[in-house]
């Protein structure tokens, strides 16, 4: 400490004297008000009154170490508290001396000491000292060459011209808006009326306009609901209509006069679901005209009496809602789906396609064709059931339903080749148009084959219970042992996709 | 929640409007095609009957699928008092089976429209969107070419921005200010109420018309 007390002092000198030659080189002496300020005498005085202090002890501790006593620590402390003060009185002078020169930071400690020199320095960061080049080199292009005068002239003339333009711009502007009454408060001074014919007429357009963007109003119209025939390029994706339909229009002549008129009586909340069922009427009506096996061949008989009874059931389908509507359109698609792609939705339809019958009857079959890959349309299918009435043993529909659900739903998915299966699926569930057949009783083969031969015992009491809704068809006299037989037969048929499906419900079974 | 206003304009002003729009934005306009589907849940379905919106965007060349649930407007004094519309709305960007999926959910189709028109889409103050747009109906389900216009000599103006129940206030200030710049062509107003035209709609119409269409920016 007192070494670099020593090496401060000489320094302190030079301090004195370095900035009298340096500072402008062309005059000899300071400015004497610099001088005055810098009060440079008071600091040669007390560095030398420092000095002095130091030197005394120095020489103390020189003389204790020659002669070998011991310090007399009250002298030496004195000593230092005179060292101290000195540095105190000097360090005063200093900041006076260089308040012009040097900013002298009051707290230093050892947080700040790093971050001290970087804030105290008057040099901008890299980066802003390039941006501020930049910005002089823009404004002062072609005038750093001049001397400073005149590029101070030139900036002003500048100025000049760019308020000048604003404020001619604020003239035109102002004016313009008067003239025009552009945001004015008060409007403009002369308003043209109208007529009040012609604000009917607007008004009149108006509430249209507004009704039918708000609220709908005004844009169904008893045409719109037959559907076009060319879906656009948006829709045809999602909707799965266009090459299939355009195919279908011209094969069932029977079922197309059907669709319209039922669409009449639709309300418009049914667009989507009747025009699928056109798409469904329609594959249907190519699935019927295909040459089937043997043992299609009845059920397309079934087919065309329900064609017949269809007109006789219209009335009481009219009053039925859309859905159940639509899904009596998919009943009579019988879908004999031709290829083997389609094993699950056949079998199913074979055996439950019946002529047309009650309600109930179809609302049954509505339900049990909410099978697998069908569970969104099983789901509305459900939804008709809960709200129709009259429907026996919803309880077991409905577990017959899951039943189908879970059961059919990995073979749905691994045996699904092509989106056309949807329809069909849609189909098979929904036909079965047998008037005669109750839904039960369909439900109980379905359980029957689920269960793998199962108690027919069990099944015989439900079987009496579909059976009071009516009579029995062909295919499913509410004998167990017939439907066993029937399943065999199917079974003996290898050709018949139907046998492959038996094969794989037993397969399920297991 | 979003903030709305709606007015309408003649069709024969519809270009000054774009122009003026153009001004005050400073973003090019969009095209704007929209077949818009609104579904409605059957009785059974829900407490409450729901309605949602499909659009379809038909502008090229990808066509993308929105899906917007419009709830109830802000209701109360306060709400009285200000000039636009505050109401909750949830929207979303969807995949081109959202239709479907709504289909099989039990929604059924209660109306549809085709909008077609311009929009601008900026930010001042907060995030407007303005469309203009000629609301179309079509005659034949889903048949989004042959749609005809529901009132061919006029169209709709819509200015909506999103906001939420923090922020709405301000929202509404900057909407209502934006709305003011287009005193001279129409005026705007909460859906439902009729404004009627505007009186100075022609001769500023005419005005903005006759530089030339304007110059590009």
């Amino acid at each position: 400490m007192m070494k670099g007390l020593t090496q401060s002092q000489p320094q302190l000198l030079q301090l004195q004297q370095e900035p009298v030659p340096s500072q402008q080189p062309a005059v000899e002496a300071l400015n004497p008000a610099v001088q005055q300020q810098l009060n440079l005498e008071h600091v040669k005085i007390r560095a030398t009154s420092l000095f002095k202090a130091i030197s005394r002890i120095l020489e103390d501790f020189d003389g204790y170490a020659g002669t070998n006593t011991t310090p007399r620590w009250q002298d030496i402390l004195g000593q230092y508290s005179m060292v101290n003060l000195e540095l105190f009185n000097i360090v005063d002078e200093i900041r006076k001396v260089s308040k012009a020169f040097v900013v002298h930071p009051k707290n230093v400690n050892a947080e700040n000491s790093m971050i001290l020199p970087v804030m105290l320095s008057s040099k901008l960061l890299p980066e802003m000292e390039t941006d501020d080049n930049l910005k002089k080199d823009q404004l002062l292009h072609g005038l750093q060459n001049l001397p400073i005068a005149l590029q101070i002239e030139k900036m002003k003339a500048r100025i000049y011209t760019i308020a000048a333009a604003c404020e001619s711009a604020e003239k035109v502007l102002s004016e313009t808006r008067k003239a025009y009454g552009f945001g004015a408060r008060q409007g403009p001074t002369i308003t043209p009326t109208l007529d009040k014919v012609q604000a009917a007429k607007i008004q009149e357009q108006e509430k249209l306009l507004r009704a039918a963007v708000n609220f709908g109003e005004g844009l169904v119209s008893r045409d719109q609901r037959q559907m076009a025939l060319a879906l656009p390029m948006h829709l045809a994706d999602v909707l799965n209509v266009g090459p299939e339909m355009q195919n279908l229009v011209d094969t069932s002549g029977v079922y197309q006069k059907i669709t319209p008129t039922q669409i009449n009586t639709i309300s418009a909340q049914s667009a989507l679901l009747q025009a699928s069922g056109v798409q469904l009427l329609a594959r249907s009506g190519t699935n019927m005209n295909t040459p089937s096996p043997q043992q299609q061949s009845p059920q397309q008989q079934q087919q065309h009496q329900q064609q017949l009874l269809q007109p006789q059931q219209r009335p009481k389908m009219m009053s039925l809602s859309q859905h159940q509507q639509l899904l009596t359109q998919q009943q009579f698609r019988q879908s004999a789906m031709p290829g083997p792609g389609q094993l699950h939705g056949q079998p199913q339809k074979q055996q439950f396609s019946q002529a047309p019958g009650n309600h109930k009857q179809f609302q049954g079959r509505q339900l049990a064709s909410g099978i697998g890959g069908q569970l969104g349309q099983g789901n509305l299918m459900s939804r008709n059931l809960g709200q129709t009435s009259g429907a026996a043993n919803n309880a077991l529909f409905n577990a017959a339903q899951t039943v189908q659900n879970t059961q059919m739903v990995p073979n749905v998915s691994a045996t699904m080749p092509s989106q056309s299966l949807l329809p069909s699926r849609l189909q098979y569930g929904l036909s079965g148009s047998n008037p005669q057949s109750t839904h039960s009783s369909q439900l109980l083969n379905e359980k029957m084959l689920n269960m793998g031969g199962a108690n027919q015992t069990g099944m015989l009491p439900l079987q009496q219970q579909g059976g009071s809704q009516g009579a029995f068809g062909n295919m499913q006299q509410p004998n167990a042992q017939t439907f066993q037989l029937n399943m065999v037969a199917l079974q003996n048929n290898p050709q018949n996709h139907q046998g492959a499906f038996c094969q794989q419900r037993s397969q399920n079974q297991q | 929640m979003e903030c709305i206003v709606q007015g309408i304009i003649e069709t024969q002003h519809v270009e000054a409007l774009g122009i003026l729009l153009q001004g005050l934005c400073g973003v090019q306009k969009e095209q704007l095609r929209i077949h818009e589907l609104c579904l409605k849940s059957v009785p059974n379905l829900g407490s409450v009957s729901s309605e949602v919106k499909i659009l379809c965007d038909l502008v090229p060349p990808e066509t993308t699928w929105t899906v917007r649930h419009v709830g109830g407007s802000m209701r109360g004094a306060g709400a009285d008092q200000i000039s636009v519309l505050v109401r909750t709305m949830v929207e979303s960007k969807a995949s081109k089976n959202v239709l479907r999926f709504f289909y099989a959910l039990g929604y059924k189709l209660d109306h549809e429209l085709l909008r077609v028109g311009f929009a601008f889409h900026f930010h001042r103050g907060a995030q407007i969107s303005v469309t203009v747009s000629s609301i179309n109906k079509m005659l034949k389900l889903h048949a989004t070419d042959d749609a005809v216009p529901v009132t061919p000599g006029m169209q709709l103006v819509e200015v909506t921005a999103p906001a939420t129940s923090e922020n709405y206030t301000e929202v509404v200030a900057a909407m209502s200010s934006f709305c003011e710049h287009l005193a001279p062509l129409l005026h705007l107003s909460k859906p439902g109420i009729s404004t009627g035209v505007v009186p100075t709609a022609a001769a500023a119409a005419a005005s903005l018309m006759s530089d030339g269409g304007g110059t590009t920016l």
